[in-house]
């Protein structure tokens, strides 16, 4: 685990400050310039100049943990599946690497990505867009392990467990996913990502991947699944990451049976350049940023200069994923000179597109306003 | 004349006294909110006093041990208020190559 002694040393190395940048002096070994958040445990937030590129390397990958990080030692890790299965397993990692390995890229966002924006405002990190990035996973499909474990007929969901554990009273990190979903071809165990063996700080040794979910989902240091006919009681499943079933008013609080589980994404797109407030030559220029959709696909990405009055469709670049994200540009001219306000709105393959304003909600998640940012054109 | 003094130095008292209660916050922060996370996810927040009162009362049940708790929302109402603007975020060095 990286603590204030370890970033401390880090940052004597030598390491020298970016210019421009209002320098906190932190460091993270292996992480490029981030939005900080939170230093102990890291919350670190991807600065949207980054998106340039479909896979989002890991040295730019947003970073949200809920408890203090644990060191698992690869020798000594077992994953264990029990509960409902006839043959309970525990494998070492070098048995995971002998099963069967699928690649999967899929887009991971914080279900409170853009929650800054929320009025009234909540307790929660308060994330600009940068907690989202895309990534190729690979690992061993969960189906198989559990095929190999004997899952029963009856259990209904697998209850994830990671090697961290809660300080004091504090809940421990626990998630349950339906069997549905973890029988899903592209829902996989990661032990790597994008090519590399995962990074501690992203849940080394093995990552649950749930392709077109909320980040919560994606539990990290897994070393427990345990097969259940419920879902786990904790905290992290049973109050956490819950959106109401209905409108709630700005400020008001739902009744707890009201609030369900999050499965799946909001239709959403923003601008990773221009920079909001940027200034820009006359002439050609070009706009560029991402769009997804959870488990849908996206079909368009339109651009309005106007406010919102004309919608022109940008162009989406050629990777195209279930599950994945979609790298847009759109080549604007700008008529005049002085500030204009661009605003980008994504369609998925469900019909479903991205509305004026994001529906308020106690935890403020699933933000997926129609992006807007000012560009001044000089004269 | 007296009266107005007399309200005057009344006024001063309870700024004071105010600036001394927030102070005795900032001290119980650093006190009661520290070992399962960094202060700087609570300094990132921007809440009323009711959000505060249930963050606390969310803290103390997950193990926080607040001695000083009406002192503690006094500080954390004046710095961290709704009313103030948003905290600016700060950017870490490029860490790439960093030994970890
Ligand atoms: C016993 C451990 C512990 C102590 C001590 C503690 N906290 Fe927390 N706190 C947590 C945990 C766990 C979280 C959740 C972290 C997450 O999900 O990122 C948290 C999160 C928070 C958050 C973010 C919003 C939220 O509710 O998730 C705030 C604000 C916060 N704590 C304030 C405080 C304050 C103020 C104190 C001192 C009174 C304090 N904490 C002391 C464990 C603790």
């Amino acid at each position: 685990m990286l603590n204030r002694r370890q970033w401390l040393k880090a940052w004597s190395a030598g390491l020298t400050a970016l210019p421009g940048a209002a320098q906190s002096g932190l460091v993270f070994p292996g992480k490029r310039s981030m939005l900080v958040h939170n230093d102990f445990p890291e919350d670190l937030e991807t600065p949207v100049e980054y998106f340039d590129t479909w896979i989002t390397p890991n040295a730019s990958f947003f970073v949200r943990q809920h408890l203090p990080r644990p060191k698992v030692d690869a020798g000594s890790y077992r994953l264990e599946v029990a509960g409902m299965a006839a043959s309970p397993l525990k494998l070492s990692l070098d048995e995971m690497r002998k099963l069967p390995q699928y690649k999967v890229p899929a887009t991971l966002e914080c279900a409170g990505n853009g929650r800054s924006n929320f009025r009234p405002r909540m307790p929660g990190l308060q994330w600009k867009k940068g907690a989202i990035g895309n990534a190729v996973w690979s690992g061993p499909r969960v189906a198989d392990l559990l095929k190999k474990a004997a899952v029963s007929a009856n259990a209904k969901y697998g209850n994830f467990d990671g090697a961290d554990a809660g300080v004091a009273k504090t809940p421990d990190f626990v998630r349950s996913i339906p069997m549905g979903k973890l029988m899903h071809e592209a829902t996989i165990l990661a032990l790597e990502m994008n090519g590399e063996p995962l990074p501690e700080i992203h849940g080394f040794p093995a990552r649950l991947i749930v392709p077109g979910w909320d980040g919560a989902s994606w539990v990290k240091w897994v070393n427990k699944i345990t097969l259940s006919g419920q879902p786990d009681g904790g905290f992290y499943f049973a109050t956490a990451y819950r959106y109401p079933s209905r409108p709630v008013s700005p400020g008001g609080t739902p009744k707890p049976e009201e609030m369900e589980v999050i499965e799946g994404m909001a239709v959403k797109s923003f601008f990773a350049r221009p920079d909001d407030e940027a200034k820009v030559k006359p002439g050609l220029v070009k706009l560029q940023g991402v769009a997804w959709a959870g488990e849908q696909r996206i079909v368009r990405v339109d651009i309005s200069s106007d406010g919102g009055g004309k919608w022109m469709p940008a162009k989406l670049a050629s990777e195209d994923f279930p599950f994945a994200w979609r790298l847009w540009t759109f080549d604007w001219r700008p008529g005049r000179p002085g500030r204009h306000i661009l605003m980008s709105r994504a369609t998925d393959s469900a019909g479903r597109v991205q509305p004026v304003e994001s529906a308020w909600n106690p935890s403020g998640y699933l933000w997926n306003a129609i992006d807007r940012i000012a560009v001044v054109v000089e004269g | 004349m007296k009266g107005v003094l007399g309200f005057l130095v009344y006024v001063c008292g309870a700024l004071a006294a105010d600036q001394a209660m927030v102070e005795k916050g900032r001290a119980e922060e650093k006190r009661s909110c520290v070992g399962c996370h960094g202060l700087r996810i609570i300094h990132v927040q921007r809440l009323g006093r009711g959000a505060w009162e249930r963050e606390l009362d969310k803290m103390a049940r997950w193990g926080s041990v607040i001695k000083e708790r009406e002192a503690l929302l006094e500080y954390l109402v004046a710095n961290h208020g709704d009313d103030k603007p948003a905290a600016p975020l700060e950017r870490s060095a490029n860490g790439v190559g960093a030994k970890k």
